[in-house]
């Protein structure tokens, strides 16, 4: 919200400069964000008079003037056609930024010096309209006020003196969006009560009551609703007053009528409305809710005064005359009543709604106005008459008028100071302080929250209707620390720390991720949000956003894996192409109900993606380059690293994932996810190309469920036998290797491969299989004989089985 | 025959000393010692020998294959010794390398500020992203139809799953599930609809903290986070906390340290202030004790947050947090 500084000075008076006020009220819970003088951009700018104009001696369409500018008189040559002697003018002095430069397309400032121009020394400059930022004249000198005071700065003579401050008022305090709500701030600051201009008013002898009548049938949301009325006024433009403190706000103004309503909205904080009593029919006001037309049982449409139609649901809150409505309740008039040039009688509506009706029409009919804004949060229910009031006072100031006599104020249930206890106690058990109870009422009483009774520990405030975040003792602890001031509560460190406590101080998704950065991949994270044609990559059943960004964000990632195809696409078009990227995340999918939340499925995963080289290119041979197999042993070492009790590859053919041959990882007897080299239209898709291997898995199986446990180190050497098997290419090296290790007895601790071979010397559809055995036994070292005996046993079951032939070397 | 011996010796003790690189060496080791060689094959004729003889002759054969081995292996170490330049070695080529991983600098990020809250005595803990309405807000006081609800722009699901606009559902779920006293952290993606540029992201990760326990006050609450502050942005820091408002704390704060860029002079990363706004925090309000079932005339507690990427961003400099998501490796290889 912006307030102005001089503004602010109608309340309460105060020496800070904008630094100080700025700091005190941010420290008070008021963030200023920022400040502006507004005359700032006019440094260096005052107002001159030109005392005499000679031809320039060397150029036609130059003048060389003499300007009095208060202190000295400059010689300054203009090009303007319209200088002449005796004006009054704005003159910028070296030093002095123009805010627009006339010769430059886009107007861009620049900043002036003394000049020859054509031989003839100019020590300033006369600025237009448009120089100046003040408009679009472009074509001679701006002539000011002729009876203004030489030697004053521009800014001053433009009424541009104030300070305007941008403050973020917290949704919890609707009292602070006016001026004489931080007033209110600024006397906790000074000790000082602010006060509110007195009103007198001299009222006609006919009573309101004559002329207009107000029916109240939404009790509930309209808690109380007050008018004045006012005839003969003459609508015209504000005062320059007026408009510059609407301004100073970032209003734009309108009429004397319509800117007298604004004005003390933004002076006491009380939204207001006027109409045109010409235009409510039957002389009265109702508050009811919308129905339906009564012809067609449709939704009634009602056009706004920013001129949007809009459709009303039926329990819509409007302000209604005598036949139809007339605006929308607390939130914008309508076209239909609003003030006009020719308007002659007002009425003027001053009423306090119901936060929560406010908020959910505002939102259903996307308008947010001052009123609303105001109201949604909370006004308060005992400021309308002042508002209507000092209204009033200034209208028939501004406009002219017969104001009737007295007002209709509909409040049947009249809303009191909340009644709010303190215990002193309590209040230095949260905050870590020892105030004491005089202390606490005494801080208290500067926010005008005043004691009412109270014994020793436990203190009864009264808190103004206006703080409508106060219902609670914890709300006043905390206003309490705030006019205390956080900053002199003391920081300490004290209470007991519980060691013992059930919460973790290690996530899996950590341990996993410092193991894949010592395998030397690198962390990625993708935005989690996808294309709906993205997400059905992972799922047919992925979940979307009710009110995404857009098309490309509409929907949860339900596989990691395209997240890090984009990152590899745009590695690949930097020129990076050798990729070993992870991510950990987590994924989504519709599954069915009784989830943790709804029926939403929410697993973490890790993803590996590899492509190009393996490794940096080297002077000794070719680097390797990523394939499958390199692939398939990153995941073995990493299943290995996380010391799983079992894992295992499962093979078979799908084209569900996006690998070409997936194979899949299962741990502990749980399928745990898949590797793959990512199919050729999916890399397409994201604009990868080549080839791109991906493994992903579910992260909580990645937790070690194994206790360790030592078990006694073996006291005799192993023994390594190697053997070779020429099979028909069909056979798998696992089959064989099981094979073996079903035909071997105990002694046979572990079986590799450590070569295959296919080609000349074998026949056609043959290959040759090469593994190592390793045999040990607990018991002894192995003598030759036994060692035969059991390879002679493995080789015989792999030729019955497989029709395996070994291979003599 | 002893006297081949003798002139097989002296050539044995001429050879070797002529050797000078492993070629030669397997060439002395073939013509004397191989199976085939000369040693080998006076061992053969030993069978011409006389009887007499024969074990005198055969003792000296055994001697002279020992000098060959003896001069053999000493040769073989003399050249191992030798310096490599000898074969051209040049030492300047550069070593085998693999390539490097690093962590995500949001993690580590993430990693410090964990390390320093785990060893204040705070556990970790997490939750789900996709959240229901009642932990995201209704159980932490932010009532129905109020403009704090505004205060996050929130993606709706359905009904009223949402994707969590902070990690504070996660206090819920905690409080829910274990009685005080409780001190843990909570880090976590989270999601906000707004519009993505270079200061805002639709997704982004937070880190929240609670402590609940009889006793615990203001006062503490900023002892904790003085204490993590001087740990994470150094000890010479000023600092400052402001009201604040958070519907799910009472009394909220913001806590803000000088701008260590220009050290509180005001530049354009603290928008000229000089102060840097680090977290938002406050005494959990009462009404989220009675959310999950505590008494809160029992216990008091505090919680806090801060975002990731704005503190990744102050700390390595970072002018726009988009970079943090696009997973260029140029960028990510430098942390
Ligand atoms: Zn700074």
């Amino acid at each position: 919200m912006q307030l102005s500084h001089n503004w602010l000075q109608h309340y309460i008076k105060f020496k800070f400069t904008p630094e100080e006020l700025s700091e005190k009220l941010t420290m008070l819970g008021l963030e200023v964000e920022s400040y502006e003088r507004l005359g700032e951009k006019y440094n260096g700018f005052v107002v001159g008079k030109v005392l005499e104009t000679e031809k320039h001696p060397n150029a036609d369409k130059l003048t060389v003037c003499k300007v009095d500018v208060g202190k000295e008189t400059l010689q300054i040559v203009c090009g303007a056609p319209n200088v002449a002697a005796g004006q009054t003018v704005a003159v910028g002095i070296a030093g002095a930024v123009v805010p627009k430069n006339q010769h430059d397309p886009n107007g861009k400032p620049f900043t002036l010096s003394n000049v020859k121009l054509r031989g003839v020394d100019s020590f300033g400059m006369i600025c237009s309209q448009y120089e100046l930022d003040l408009g679009t004249d472009k074509d001679g000198i701006l002539i000011l006020d002729s009876k203004a005071k030489v030697g004053q700065s521009l800014a001053s003579y433009l009424g541009l003196d104030d300070i305007v401050y941008e403050i973020g008022i917290t949704p919890n305090r609707p009292d602070l969006l006016s001026h004489f709500g931080v007033a209110r701030e600024i006397g906790i600051l000074v000790k000082k009560q602010p006060s509110l201009p007195k009103v007198r008013l001299k009222e006609s002898k006919t009573p309101i009551s004559k002329l207009f009548s107000v029916k109240v049938i939404d009790k509930v949301n309209c808690p109380r609703f007050a008018v004045r009325m006012i005839r003969g006024v003459k609508i015209a433009p504000s005062p320059e007053w007026l408009q510059k403190a609407l301004q100073s706000v970032g209003l734009r103004p309108r009429n004397n009528v319509v800117d007298v309503t604004n004005y003390v909205m933004y002076e006491c904080g009380h939204p207001m409305h006027a109409f045109d009593y010409a235009n409510l029919k039957g002389k009265k006001i109702v508050v009811r809710q919308a129905g339906l037309d009564s012809e067609s049982r449709s939704r009634k449409k009602f056009v706004t005064l920013d001129g949007k139609e809009h459709e009303l649901a039926a329990d819509v809150v409007m302000v209604c005359d005598g036949e139809r409505e007339v605006s929308v309740a607390g939130i914008m008039g309508g076209e239909n009543s609003e003030i006009s040039d020719s308007t002659t009688d007002i009425v003027l509506e001053a009423a306090y709604w119901n936060p929560s009706s406010i908020r959910r029409t505002a939102k259903a009919l996307g308008i947010q106005s001052d009123a609303s804004y105001r109201f949604e949060r909370g006004a308060d229910p005992n400021a309308p008459l002042y508002a209507l009031d000092r209204a009033a006072q200034l209208i028939l100031e501004l406009a002219g008028g017969e104001l009737l006599k007295g007002r209709i104020d509909i409040y049947p249930k009249k809303i009191k100071e909340k009644i709010v206890s303190v215990r002193t106690s309590r209040c230095n058990e949260v905050l870590g302080t020892s105030l004491t109870t005089p202390h606490v009422t005494d801080l208290l009483r500067r926010l005008e929250i005043k004691k009412v009774k109270g014994s020793k520990d436990v203190t009864f405030f009264s808190v103004p209707t206006y703080r409508v975040d106060l219902d609670r003792e914890i709300d006043l602890i905390e206003e309490v620390a705030r006019v205390f001031g956080y900053n002199n509560i003391e920081s300490k460190t004290i209470s007991s720390i519980d060691f013992d406590h059930p919460f973790g101080k290690e996530i899996l998704s950590d341990r996993i991720r410092e193991k894949l950065v010592g395998f030397g991949y690198q962390e990625a994270l993708s935005i989690s949000l996808q294309s709906e044609a993205t997400a059905k990559l992972g799922s047919p059943t992925p979940i979307a956003l009710l009110n995404p960004l857009g098309q490309e964000m509409s929907t949860m990632r339900t596989t990691l894996i395209p997240g890090l195809l984009e990152a590899a696409a745009r590695n690949q078009s930097y020129g990076s192409n050798d990729l070993q990227l992870f991510e950990i995340g987590h994924v989504f999918s519709e599954s069915a109900e009784g989830q943790l939340v709804g029926s939403v499925m929410e697993e973490e995963r890790m993803v590996l993606l590899v492509s190009g080289q393996i490794e940096p290119g080297y002077w000794q041979g070719e680097p390797r380059k990523a394939n499958i197999f390199f692939l398939k042993g990153e995941v073995s070492d990493l299943l290995d690293a996380c010391g799983l009790d079992s894992w295992r590859f499962i093979y078979y053919s799908t084209s569900e994932t996006l690998a070409d041959n997936p194979i899949f990882v299962e741990i502990n007897g749980s399928s745990a996810g898949f590797l793959g080299k990512v199919k050729e239209d999916v890399c397409k898709m994201f604009g990868f190309e080549g080839d791109a291997f991906v493994a992903e898995l579910k992260l909580p199986l990645l937790e070690s469920q194994r206790v360790k446990e030592y078990k006694t180190l073996p006291r005799f050497p192993v023994v390594r036998r190697d053997v070779a098997f020429v099979v028909d290419a069909a056979v798998s090296a696992e089959a064989i290797e099981q094979c073996m290790k079903g035909g071997g007895s105990s002694l046979l601790r572990a079986v590799d491969v450590f070569d295959v071979y296919a080609g000349p010397n074998l026949p056609d559809g043959k290959k040759s299989v090469a593994f190592t055995l390793s045999l040990l036994s607990d018991e002894k070292t192995l003598m030759e004989q036994e060692i035969e005996t059991e390879v002679r046993r493995i080789v015989k079951r792999v030729e019955q089985q497989l029709g395996a032939e070994l291979r003599s070397n | 025959m002893q006297n081949q011996i003798a002139q097989l010796r002296e050539e044995i003790e001429r050879e070797i000393a002529a050797v000078t690189n492993q070629q030669q060496l397997e060439e002395f080791r073939i013509k004397f010692l191989s199976r085939k060689g000369l040693i080998a094959s006076l061992f053969d004729n030993l069978r011409n020998v006389p009887g007499v003889d024969k074990p005198i002759v055969g003792k000296q054969l055994n001697e002279l294959r020992q000098r060959a081995q003896s001069v053999l292996d000493e040769k073989i170490l003399q050249l191992k010794s030798k310096p490599k330049s000898a074969e051209h070695l040049d030492l300047t080529l550069p070593g085998r390398r693999k390539f490097r991983g690093t962590k995500h600098p949001l993690m580590q990020t993430l990693d410090e500020i964990k390390s320093i809250f785990v060893g204040m005595g705070f556990g970790i803990a997490d939750g789900p992203e996709i959240e229901d309405d009642w932990h995201n807000f209704s159980a932490l006081n932010f009532a129905p139809d109020h403009p704090a609800r505004d205060m996050q722009d929130t993606f709706f699901v359905k009904g009223d799953i949402l994707l969590r606009t902070h990690t504070s559902p996660v206090q819920i779920r905690i409080m829910e599930n274990n009685k005080p006293p409780i001190r843990t952290i909570m880090p976590g993606r989270v999601y906000r609809n707004e519009a993505v540029s270079s200061r805002s992201l639709c997704n982004f990760y937070q880190v929240e903290g609670l402590a609940v326990d009889k006793g615990i006050t203001f006062s503490e609450l900023k002892g904790t986070l003085l204490s993590f502050a001087r740990q994470f942005y150094g000890k010479d820091i000023k600092y400052r906390f402001r009201p604040s408002f958070f519907p799910f704390t009472e009394p909220s704060a913001e806590m803000d340290i000088t701008c260590f860029i220009c050290k509180g002079k005001g530049c354009r990363m603290c928008k000229q202030s000089g102060w840097l706004e680090i977290l938002g925090c406050g005494m959990v309000d009462p009404n989220v004790f009675t959310s999950v079932g505590y008494d809160p005339e029992q216990y008091t507690g505090y919680a806090f947050g801060m975002g990731i990427e704005r503190t990744a961003a102050l700390l390595y400099g970072v002018d726009d947090i988009r970079l943090f998501y696009e997973n260029d490796v140029r960028f990510l290889r430098q942390f």
